[in-house]
This record gives C-alpha cells, structure tokens and sequence, in this order.
C-alpha cells in the first residue's frame, strides 16, 4: 500500500468511526470523488459532459440533464444510484474491479442523507452564455440602410457589384419571388415603359398589395410549420376542415398582420379571439393507433409533446430544443430541465377538429336574424306539403325490416328473366359497395354466378383499387376484399345478364358479408327483372322497408305527392338544409382541425426522455438563459401558453425578431443572413452581416413588426435590383452570392412551376380560399390510400397552395422537385437537379394538356410564336430564336413548342 | 413486346453534351447552396466529423468514394411487410414445442398491440434440417430453407414500437416517425451507383399496393430529392418513361433539340451559371433513362427456364397468380443488381387490400389460413433470385438483406388463431458480400419471445449494412434543422461478429 493510500485509508476509517457525526464534503467526499472518478469526470475528460472535481460543476451535473443528487433522500440519487451499481448497466466506475467499497458508498449516502452540502452552498446556478444570438439585438446601428451594409462588407471583401439589372428581369424576379406568378406581358409592357422616377417602388407597392402576395408567402409559412391535411403515419387519415388554417394564414399575411401578433394567435388563439391559429400547434402529423401498452402509448404522448416544443422552438426562436429532450442540449445553454418546463406549456394541449366560435359582429347579428325568418317561411310550406302528403298515405300496410350491411334477401313470385338490374340511388355513406349479389331459382341454384356464365355490367366502377371491379360482383368471394364500389357517390347500378333466361324468385345482397364494413350501403333501391332488356319489371325496393337506422327518411313523403309539389318540396328541403347549415356556423362557428385544450396535469422531467422514469416535477416556464415566466404548477392552461407567447412575441427577446427578418431575407434572396435559418444556435452558422440583421430586427420591430414593411426595405434596396450576371473573379471568393455582388439566381419550388404554367397557358384558375383540389383518388379503408389521378381538369388547375396536402404522398408531376410533404418543419428546401424531374416536366399528362391548352391559347395570335415567348417570358424572341422555333413549330406543330418552352431554363429561374 | 419508340437512337441529342461542368460551386449545388468554414465544425458523433459526398450536379449518380473499402457494392433489401413472423419459419424452438398449449410465464401480465395473450402454440408448420448446416427451418418456407446455408441470421434484432406505420418507418429509416430519409436514399447519397443511366435506387413494391409506411420506405426525407427511390414494378412501369401518346417520336426527338437549342442561346448570356448546365445534363440522363428503363422492364426476352424458376409462368389460382406477379417483381430485382443500381428494395406484402394479414404478414385471427397463401407466394421466387444471384456470381458484390417491420408472438392471441406484434425479439437474415455463412449470431428466449443473446437494434443493423458499403455509420450525416442526422440517429454499433 502506498503512503498516499494508507493515509486514504486512514481518513476513511476516522470517517467511519466517527460515523455520527456529520459527513464534510472537502474532507470525505472530495477525496472519495478524486480517488475513484475524477480520472473521467475531471478537468481533462468530462465524459457525459460531468466534472466531478469541483462543486460548482457536481450542483450542475452531467450532460444527461440528471441532477446528481436529491439532497436528503439517497434512493432518489442518481449519484448514489450508479456508486451502488443498482443497474449494471448504469454502475459506475463502469468496471467491476473499480467498484467503490461498501463504506464508500455508505459515505455517499450518508452525505446526501445530511443534505448534501457543498462548500460555496447549493444556489443552482444559472445558464449563461455569450453566444452572438442570445446576445440583446444593438440598439445603436452603424448604418441606416440595407446597402450601407452591405456595401460596407464587399468594399472590406473588395468584391466589385453588379450593375442595375434591366427592368424586364427585374419585374420577372419581383414577381416570381413575391407573389410566384410570372407578370402578363400587358403587365410588363405598362412597367417598361412608366416614365415615373417612382416606378419600382409604385410597382414593388402594387406586388405587396396583391392577394396573391398572401398565397406565396404562405407557402413558405407552411413549410415551416409542417403543415399537411392528413394525420400521417399508418392510417394517414384526412383532416376535412385543416384548410381553414391555410386561409386563415393567408389572409394574415395579406392584412400584413402584426407578426407579433401571429405568433400570440399561434399559440394562444383562444384567448383572443382567433382560434384558428391555434391550428399550429397539432398542424403536425398525429398517430392515432394507440396501442393497449401503456409505455408505448405514453411515448407516442411524449412525441407529439416533442412535435409541439419543436416546431415552436424551430420556428419564433430558431433553436433546436427539441434535443433536450433526453438530455442537455449539446451545444447551447437549454437544459433537459428546460425542456420539459416548456413541455409543461403544452401539456393540455390535444388534437382534433371541433367548432371555432369568435364573438358575433353586429352585422352576423343581423344577418343571423334574416336567416333565421327566411328558415321559418321554408318550414312552414314544408310542413303544410307534408301534412298533404300524409292525407294520401293512409291505410300502409306493415313495413319490412330495414336493410343491414351484412345481409338483405329479396323474395319474389317466382318469374322468368334473363336479366337483373340492381339500381341505387341512395348510399348511407359514398360510393355503394356490393360485395356479392346472388339470385337464386326456386330450386336453390344461384344463377348469378360468374361460373355459370352470368356477365355483369354497371354504372361505373370505383377506379385504381383492384379489389373493388366489377368482376366481383358475381366471383362467389364474400366481402369487402371481392366487392364492387360504384364510381359515383350515393348512387350508381349493376345488371347481369345471364346465360339463357331462367326462373328466379330470391334475391340476395350485402355490402359486407363478413360484418366488417357498414358504409357505402345502399339505403334506397329497386331490383328489376327483364327478358329483353328492354322492358323492365320492378320486382323488389326498398320502398316497403322500413326506413334504415331506424329514422324516419325525411323524404320518404315526396314519393306521396304529385310531381310539381314534389319538386317544390325537394326545392325547399335543399334550402331548409343550406339554411341550417348557415345559421348553425353563425351560432356554433364552423369547423376546424385546431388545437383542444384540457386539463394539463402534472408535467415531470422524464430521465433520458424515458416516459417511465419520471423526475421532478417542473413548472410551464420558458428557456432559463434568456427569462423565466415565473409560473407555479398550478397555473390555468390557458395562461401557460399566453404567457410564453408573450415572452417569444416580445422585443425583449433577443431571437424572434432576428429569426423572422432572417427568413423574409432567405425568401427574397435565396439564402438567410445566416443561412442555418432554424438554427440560430452554436451549431448553426454565423451570420454573413450581424449588424445589418440586427439593424433589420429592430427597424421591423421598430414599425410595429410589419413584414410588409420589411419586405419593402429588402425589394427597394439596390442588392435586390442588381443584375444577377456571374463573374469568375467574384465567384472565386464568393460562389455562392453570399455578400450580394450580384443577384443570386435559383430555380423555381414546385409550386411557383405549376402556377406559371398554368398561367401561361391560359387555365389557371386564381380562385382564393375554400377547400383545397385533390390530386390523389382517395381509398378510405381503416388505413387510408392515395392514388395519384391520372387525368386533371379545370377543378385542379388552381394555385398550388390550395392543393388538399397529404402526408407522406407527394404529387407524381411535382413531389419530385423537392417539395416537402409536412412530416418535418422545413424553414428551406432543398434544390436538387435530377432526370426524375425532366422526365415529368418533359412527359407527364399534365405538361402535355398544359401544352395544348397553351397552343390553344395563342394558334390564332397573328404571330403565335411571337405570343408563346412573350407569355412565357414577357419578352420577343430575338432573331435567332425566331428563325429556329418558326421552323420547328412548322414542322412539329405549335404544341410540341409549347411543351418544349415549358421546360426551358428561362422559364423556370429567377434570374 | 417492346415498345419501339424507346429505342429510337437519340444519339445525335446526347453528343451535345455540355462540357465545362465542374469547379467549387458545383460540388455542393445538388440540394445544398454551399458549405461554409462553420459546417466543418459540426460533430456528427463524438469525435468525429461528417464525410461529405462530392456531389456532381450533372450526375447525381455518378460512383462515389466509400469511407474505406467496401464489401458490398449494392444492396438488395426484401422486405416482408406487415411483420413476418420468426416463430414459423426461422426461429426454431423446441421448448415452445413441448409446452405447445400451455400459458407462457408471465404471459397473463403482458398486454401486446391487440391486447391479452393466449397460450403458447408451437408453429403449425414443422421444423426441419435444411442445407448441410442443418439450420432448423420451416415448411412454411421450404425452398428458401434450403437455401439457409447461404445466409446469416440475426435473431436477436429489436425494435422500438410495435405498431405497422412506425416500425416500418424505423426498419426503414432509423426513426419511428415519418419524415427522415430511407437507408436507400443514405445509401445512394453517399455513393451513388455503379449504373448511371438508372435511378439509383429503386423501390419494388408488391402489385397489390404498398407498405404500410407507403412510400416513407423509400422517401427522401430531408436529403435532396435525387436519392428518393424510384418506385416501380414489373406491372407498373416508371411514371412519365413513356414519350407522351400524342407524340410521335420524331418530334419527341426534335423537341428534346429544339429545347436543347434554346437552353444553349440563354445559357450564352449566363456562361458561369452551373446550375443551368446542370439542368440541361438532367434532361440528357433522363433521355438515356427514357432508353435504359423500358428495357430493363421487359421480362419478354427472359428464357422460359427463368421464369420457370422463379414461378413466373405459372398461373390459374390466387397463389399460383400472386406468385408469379411477385416472382417478377423478383426477376426485375436481379436485372436491376445485374445492371449495378446501388439499392433495391423488394417487397412481399401490402396494405391497400383488405388490410390485416390478408395480403400482408400481418397474421392475427387466422395465421394458418393467412401464411398459407403468403408462404408458397415468398417461398419459390425469393429461393429463386438468391440462386440466381449466386449463379450468376452477383453475390460477390451484393449484400442481400432480409427483414420485416418486426416479428410475432409464440403465444396466440387470446380467442384468436394468430399472433400479435413482437419487437422484442426477432429474425432478419443477411446473405452474400462480407458476411459469415452458414451463420447464426444472437438468440431469443426459450420461446421465441425476447431477444437474449447478441441483442441486435436496428442501428445495428445498419451501422453493419453501412461497414459492408465501406460507410462509418458515424460519419455519414446530413445537416438538418440544426441536427447532423444519420441513419443511426446517435446510436448503433457494427455487429463485428457476422462479418466474414
């Protein structure tokens, strides 16, 4: 033994006879502590992040966010839990043979028992740090004016600026950016030739005040905020109402809403008034299959928690705190403590769609009260056409049970025919499906078989599942895996025509003989028998059933009058149904997928971001290093999430302003002053001009937090108005156009594609707001599927933004141009090149109908080739191009030039 | 039969090839706008610093560098949707044999997806040696068993859900959540492929529909949409290949050089503009794509002997039909590694008809009936490729991957004749370039219920498929809302013990 040890040894077993007297840290634990972990945890190692040979450094603990002891209670210390070795997994020292001594790890535990006292108190200390972004914005600026500083930089960089780019770029750049629509060629001629001094700073107004200002914007917005219309996941099911949000965001941005004031709706909408934002928070995707194991089911909790905490870390505040969740943040001062205090905001926070109700205005008082007269007027004539219908309906004989989804039988006089005909014209639920339908003879046969011969036909066919043809009409196979689905909602019909005629007097349907499916059933229909097919006999309806669900058909009484009073009484029905509609709206307010609130219980720090090894409990509260909200855990869930909009919409905080004017940089100019946009952390990137970002955050908050008004700085400034000509001098220092010498030019997203080529082509419909158009057939089992339409139409041909967004799918022509599908908050895309893209804009049905619609457009222009360059881009061809596309377009025909210019260079950048 | 006008000689179009592509902004103008001296600071694991692939805009595909030298050239991944069960066919137990009907202990307390368990139940199928290893396989998979010598088997792999979406999520991305990019997509990130003129990666799906996760199992992610699998099968061909109906191929042509022209004048007025150049060499892979897509597609010129083999001839019934539409989905698995496509991804099983175990492996009421249909659709065609790989010395260079969202239950479900979902313990197999076989590594309990011995995660997993393709796991990582992501997350160890 050495002497060093020995005299260990020796304090050791003082300590422990003098076991009733108090254990001092310095002269017990510390040499304990160096003895045994310092070799890790020390000034050298720090392994996890912890140091164990200095006070200071034990209070804080380890990267894992685990405080290392609970003053007073030794099974509830981590420290004293990994000594013991309780887990081997978690034992330490991590050998066996450097396990601490039974004594010593006694020591430990009578320490911690006494209160675990260090030497300098046990205050915890504070997060700080001096990280440029957490730093308060300046208030002195150097300059007053985007170029200032920017001029300033590339003089230091002594990088040469482009000149003035021409007017035409520059109305092509102003739009595309800012409203994403290329300008009509009338547009651009009254721009080129406005004498005004003032012309671009009129016309950079007139692109502001434009609604569709709003639609371009908001794109980029709900990238951000990972929004999608579906739930996601397995069963990926569609969200009817979750397109309120989306014109809900789009109309604020063209109010020029205060952002300050958005950021308070998004989070705590309900408290002023504007429910709607609150969509934000459960915009995300949403696991609905829960599963009976209560560990899985509580993650799936902790995880949509995470999503919330996320998104709205990444999005006001530019900072990943979601990686606090297992443990302390890596790189910047957010504790795990941190994150679950935030976690406490949410915690009452669920998903789902439920009515929004804002206070009625004077002038829905009013209209209220009109609708509701007009509804009494409608329901009067109803009920005096009803109480005529009854008048004839005396004497009915008893009524037939009600259809089932599982089985209906239809029995007959026996009768002789060669053809059935099954006709819909009411569903409890969409298309009808029919699994099997059977007609049987006296003796028992089923006739309808498709062994037999019998050949189906029908309406139509429900398209792109193969479970749901024709063909399984009469296959013999029960069930909705072999059934047919009409292709028209309520309504649709099957006949089958036999071999030879037959004498039938049973008939025998279902929707779903295996009783897993009760939709789609067909609630109003007839079977008729023919021998020619042409002469029809009704043999069996469901008139003389008894209404299915056990209601009473409100319309059961039309059949009972004569037609003109029957068309007056459908008539006031329809406007009866319409009339509820608007007056139910008015009263309980519409629909919505936005965000319910409930009790939040009791939020707890979960160790390694395990639902199972619950912690402390914590307070709602903000980040520690920039404030705290100063909440008890007591406090209304309502006001946890009012309070932290407060704290993050506030000019006192140093990142919501800064991340925001940062993003309206990135969409302007293709990359952010700092170009990690939702990482204004340690581990994101510096920004390129920190005094013009400042300057920038706090004009914008300056004018009362106006993107407009900041938009408008960026667009007028001369940076923007620069050509966007490449030069290899500069680009050596600068490739990527960082320090704006010259405009840098990009490719166009997805979505500005589409619209342009439907604007050029002449179909674009500009109709705003209301649900969103479907590019996917929709298969709703249990487990939703989307097939992509083959075909589109006018009902499609709208901006993209009002495209019904799935999660998961993306769209055949344009998913692969990089557009996201709402799983992740995306603050920028990606921009790829790849062959996957020229194949669809070079081949798809959509270029080529675009292509024909655009030659449609312009075949009888007096010079049709002229047209298609000045739609496309606002310019005249110049001599060469002339020459060469009027020969081709002679010899291949004005489409195949529309389809080629829909894939040029020039048409799809900003330049 | 195929169609003609695939074939039209666009020679004339691709000798217009650009030159002058290359230099700094370049390397990084494929999904990213540059790199700055700060993102060398980023750690991607402790210690260790991200390898970017040099990505050349012009060929997304073009071959890349491995981190050191590769195993495995090209991966082939089967993926046996709805969760295959490893208690009836590769995870061979004799104790559930003997206590077949009694409860399994502890079993009253367990609640799995559905809810109670019932008793154990042995396999219906029987165990038997197969190969000179004598590997316990059984009649469920008969002619794959015999081919268990070639293959190494994982049977202690675990997961971390037991629900369809997020499993295949996490078996195929490394996240239980939607939204993080296939191992496909790393896989071609980092190394492109050996065949340039095809997509790099190619997704198989089942002709019944897709997985579970849908196309979240070969999605992109965050990575640039270049590296999404192209999904396709033999029924269905590559969306927009095919010139346009309406077009005739001569204008085709002409207007692929007409748009040509027209690129080439504009891009006189922007000379330094890559990402132009770049675009107009996307349009020339695509033509060459346009040529080499259809022809890999046609099985036609396949000798009957092939398609005998793999059970693609063969139709009249629901098994022998489904058979065959995925045995040639199999022989179009082989024809894309034959070519050197770097990832493909074929599936058995799908969601879209009838849902729960009807035409997946998703086997809970009635499994008997179920695996009886899905066994002898797996069985022939998957033995069939394997061979043939082999034959044709593809192996050499091909890792060959075999796996499932996660396994079943030794016990059925209470009042029912199947398994429920188990993530506890499960069996995946590996056969072909760098790893040890015949094999076995890791081993459940006595009934096949938790993996207790070489417990494999799915980080494993990959950290190893990625050392096959000369990848450091730990280094292969993407920028990501502040987050150097990998396929691993931050975890994963190589399983050093299966490499050959």
């Amino acid at each position: 033994m050495d002497p060093k040890s020995f005299l260990f040894m020796l304090a050791l077993s003082t300590a422990i006879a003098q076991a009733n007297k108090a254990v001092d840290f310095e002269m017990q634990i510390q040499p304990l502590l160096e003895k045994n972990c310092t070799k890790c945890h020390g000034e050298k190692k720090k392994k996890g992040g912890l140091r164990l040979d200095r006070p200071a450094a034990i209070l804080k603990g380890g990267d894992s966010g685990e405080p290392l002891f609970v003053a007073g209670k030794r099974k509830e210390s981590h420290l004293h839990k990994v000594v013991s070795r309780e887990d081997p997994d978690e034992a330490m020292p991590p050998k066996g043979k450097d396990a601490l001594s039974p004594e010593e790890v006694e020591l430990i535990g009578r320490w911690i028992d006494e209160g675990a006292k260090l030497p300098g108190g046990n205050e915890a200390t504070v997060l700080t740090t001096d990280h440029w972004s957490f730093q308060p914005i300046a208030k002195e600026h150097k300059h007053g004016a985007v170029d200032a500083f920017l001029n300033e930089a590339l003089n230091a960089k002594k990088l040469t600026a482009n000149a003035m780019a021409d007017r035409h770029t520059l109305m092509r750049r102003l739009y595309l950016t800012i409203l994403g629509l290329p300008p009509a060629p009338e547009e651009m001629e009254a721009f080129l030739s406005d004498p005004s001094s003032k012309a671009w700073d009129d016309l950079v107004d007139r692109v502001l005040a434009s609604p569709h200002y709003g639609e371009r914007l908001a794109r980029h917005w709900l990238d951000l905020v990972r929004f999608a219309e579906s739930n996601g996941f397995e069963t990926n099911r569609e969200r009817p109402s979750a397109w309120r949000f989306r014109d809900y965001i789009i109309q604020s941005f063209n109010n020029d809403k205060p952002f300050d004031r958005l950021i308070k709706e998004h989070l705590a909408g309900d408290a002023l008034g504007a429910d709607l934002g609150t969509s934000f928070l459960v915009a995300g995707p949403y696991d609905i299959v829960k599963s009976p194991d209560p560990n899985l089911t509580l993650m799936q909790r902790q995880d949509e928690l995470a999503d919330m905490i996320n998104t709205t870390g990444t999005a006001f505040l530019g900072l990943t705190i979601g990686c606090a969740r297992c443990h302390n943040h890596k790189f910047d001062p957010i504790s795990q403590r941190d994150y679950y205090s935030m976690q406490a905001v949410f915690a009452g926070v669920r998903f789902g769609e439920r009515a929004i109700k804002n206070p009625p205005s004077e002038e829905q008082k009013n209209q209220l009260a009109g609708l509701r007269s007009s509804l009494a007027r409608v329901e009067r004539e109803l009920a005096d056409l009803r109480s005529m219908a009854a008048k004839s309906d005396e004497g009915t004989k008893q009524l037939r049970p009600p259809v089932t989804a599982k089985f209906n039988r239809e029995k007959f006089p026996p009768q002789e025919t060669k053809f059935v005909r099954f006709t819909i014209r009411k569903t409890n639920s969409v298309e009808p499906c029919l699994d099997e339908l059977e007609v049987f003879t006296p003796a028992g046969e089923n006739v309808a078989i498709n062994t037999k011969g019998t050949i189906p036909t029908a309406s139509g066919s429900y398209s792109g599942n193969p479970i749901h043809q024709l063909a399984h009409i009469n296959d013999g196979k029960f069930g909705n895996s072999w059934s047919w689905i009409s292709n028209t909602p309520g309504t649709g019909w099957v006949q089958l025509e036999l071999p030879k005629p037959a004498t039938v007097e049973r008939i025998e349907w279902a929707r779903d003989r295996e009783g897993r499916f009760r939709d789609r059933l067909a609630i109003d229909y007839s079977i008729e028998l023919s021998i020619d097919g042409k002469t029809w006999t009704a043999v069996a309806s469901s008139r003389d059933r008894q209404p299915y669900g056990g209601q009473a058909d409100p319309a059961a009484f039309l059949a009972k009058l004569a037609p003109p009073a029957a068309s007056r009484a459908r008539d006031l029905m329809s406007r009866e149904k319409t009339l509820l509609i608007k007056i139910s709206e008015l009263e309980n307010g519409v629909k919505a997928w936005v965000a319910n609130f409930g009790a939040p219980g009791a939020t707890h720090r979960l160790y390694r971001g395990d639902p199972m090894a619950k912690r402390e409990e914590v307070s709602p509260d903000a980040l520690g290093v920039i404030g705290s909200l100063g909440l008890d855990t007591q406090t209304p869930e309502q006001d946890r999430r009012l309070a932290l909009a407060n704290w993050i919409a506030n000019k006192g905080n140093p990142l919501t302003a800064r991340v925001i004017v940062n993003r309206l940089w990135q969409y302007v100019f293709g990359t952010g002053i700092v170009d990690t946009p939702s990482d204004f952390g340690t581990n994101g990137t510096r920004p390129t001009h920190p005094e013009l970002l400042d300057w920038l955050a706090a004009d914008f908050m300056a004018h009362g937090w106006s993107i407009k008004y900041t938009l408008r700085l960026l667009l007028t400034s001369e940076a923007f108005q620069r050509s966007s000509e490449s030069h290899s001098f500069s680009a050596r220092f600068d490739a990527d156009s960082r320090f704006l010498w010259r405009f840098p030019p990009r490719r166009l997203e997805a979505e500005v594609i589409r619209d342009s080529i439907l604007s050029v082509a002449g179909t674009l419909d500009l109709k705003m707001g209301g649900p969103g158009f479907h590019l996917f057939d929709v298969d709703r089992e249990n487990v939703v599927h989307y097939h992509a339409k083959e075909k589109t139409g006018p009902t499609e041909w709208r901006r993209m933004i009002y495209l019904y967004k799935i999660r998961q799918e993306r769209d055949a022509v344009f998913g692969v141009f990089d557009c996201p599908d709402g799983n992740q908050v995306i603050p920028k895309r990606t921009r790829s090149t790849t062959p996957l893209q020229a194949l669809s804009l070079f081949n798809s049905q959509f270029t080529m109908q675009q292509a024909e619609k655009f030659a449609e457009r312009v075949k009888d222009d007096t010079d049709p080739v002229v047209r298609v360059y000045q739609l496309l881009y606002q310019r005249k061809p110049d001599p060469a191009e002339l020459l060469d596309a009027k020969e081709f377009s002679s010899q291949h025909g004005l489409i195949a030039l529309c389809r080629a210019m829909l894939n040029t260079n020039e048409f799809l950048f900003i330049f | 039969m195929i169609d003609r006008r695939h074939l039209f000689d666009r020679r004339h179009f691709l000798s217009h090839s650009v030159n002058g592509l290359g230099g700094v902004a370049l390397a990084s103008l494929l999904g990213r706008d540059g790199l700055l001296a700060d993102e060398l600071k980023r750690e991607s694991a402790p210690g260790k610093f991200p390898v970017r692939p040099e990505i050349d805009p012009a060929r997304p595909y073009a071959p890349r560098l491995s981190h050191h030298p590769a195993k495995a050239k090209q991966v082939l991944m089967i993926f046996c949707s709805g969760a295959i069960s490893q208690v009836d066919t590769w995870d061979y137990k004799p104790e559930l044999i003997k206590r077949h009907g009694q409860p399994m202990p502890g079993g009253d307390k367990l609640i799995t997806f559905q809810g109670a368990q019932g008793n154990l139940m042995k396999s219906p199928w029987e165990f038997k040696p197969r190969g000179q290893s004598g590997k316990m396989v059984t009649d469920l998979i008969p002619q794959l068993g015999e081919l268990a010598d070639e293959m190494c088997f994982l049977h202690g792999l675990t997961g971390k859900t037991n629900t369809h979406g997020p499993g295949e999520n996490f078996m195929c991305t490394g996240f239980t959540l939607d939204g993080f990019p296939s191992a496909g997509a790393w896989t071609t990130y980092a190394l492109g492929s050996e065949a340039e003129d095809l997509p790099a990666y190619v997704a198989i799906p089942d002709v019944r529909g897709t997985p579970q996760s849908s196309v979240n199992c070969w999605g992109p992610g965050f990575l640039p949409a270049a590296f999404q699998g192209t999904s396709f099968n033999a029924a269905k061909p590559v969306r927009n290949i095919a010139i346009p109906n309406s077009i005739g191929e001569t204008t085709d042509a002409a207007t692929r050089a007409f748009l040509q022209r027209q690129n080439q004048r504009h891009l006189q007025n922007h000379p330094e503009d890559s990402q132009l150049a770049a675009r107009i060499a996307s349009y020339e892979l695509a033509a060459r794509m346009q040529m080499s897509i259809p022809e890999l597609s046609d099985l036609s010129r396949e000798p009957d002997s092939v398609l005998k083999a793999y059970g693609a001839s063969d139709t009249g019934n629901k098994i022998l039909d489904l058979r065959a539409a995925y045995g040639r989905n199999c022989i179009l698995a082989r024809r894309l590694i034959e070519r050197g496509v770097r990832f493909v991804q074929l599936f058995n099983g799908a969601y879209q008809t009838g849902g729960e175990g009807v035409s997946n492996w998703d086997g809970h009421k009635k499994i008997k009936e179920q695996y009886d249909i899905h066994g002898p659709v797996l069985d022939q065609p998957t033995a069939a490729l394997l061979k043939d790989l082999k034959t044709r010395g593809l192996l050499n260079d091909t890792l060959v991957v075999f796996c499932s969202e996660f396994g079943r239950m030794p016990t059925f479900q209470k009042g029912a004749s199947g398994r429920d979902h188990n993530p506890k313990g499960f069996t995946a197999w590996m056969a072909g370039a760098g790893v040890k076989a015949p094999f076995t590594y890791g081993a459940t309990d006595d009934f096949s219920y938790q993996a207790v011995e070489g417990v494999t995660t799915v980080y494993d997993f990959y950290a190893t498929i990625l050392h096959l393709l000369g990848l450091d796991h730990e280094r292969l990582s993407f920028y990501h809302n502040g987050i150097e992501r990998r396929l691993t997350d931050v975890h994963g160890k190589v399983i050093r013990e299966v490499l050959e």
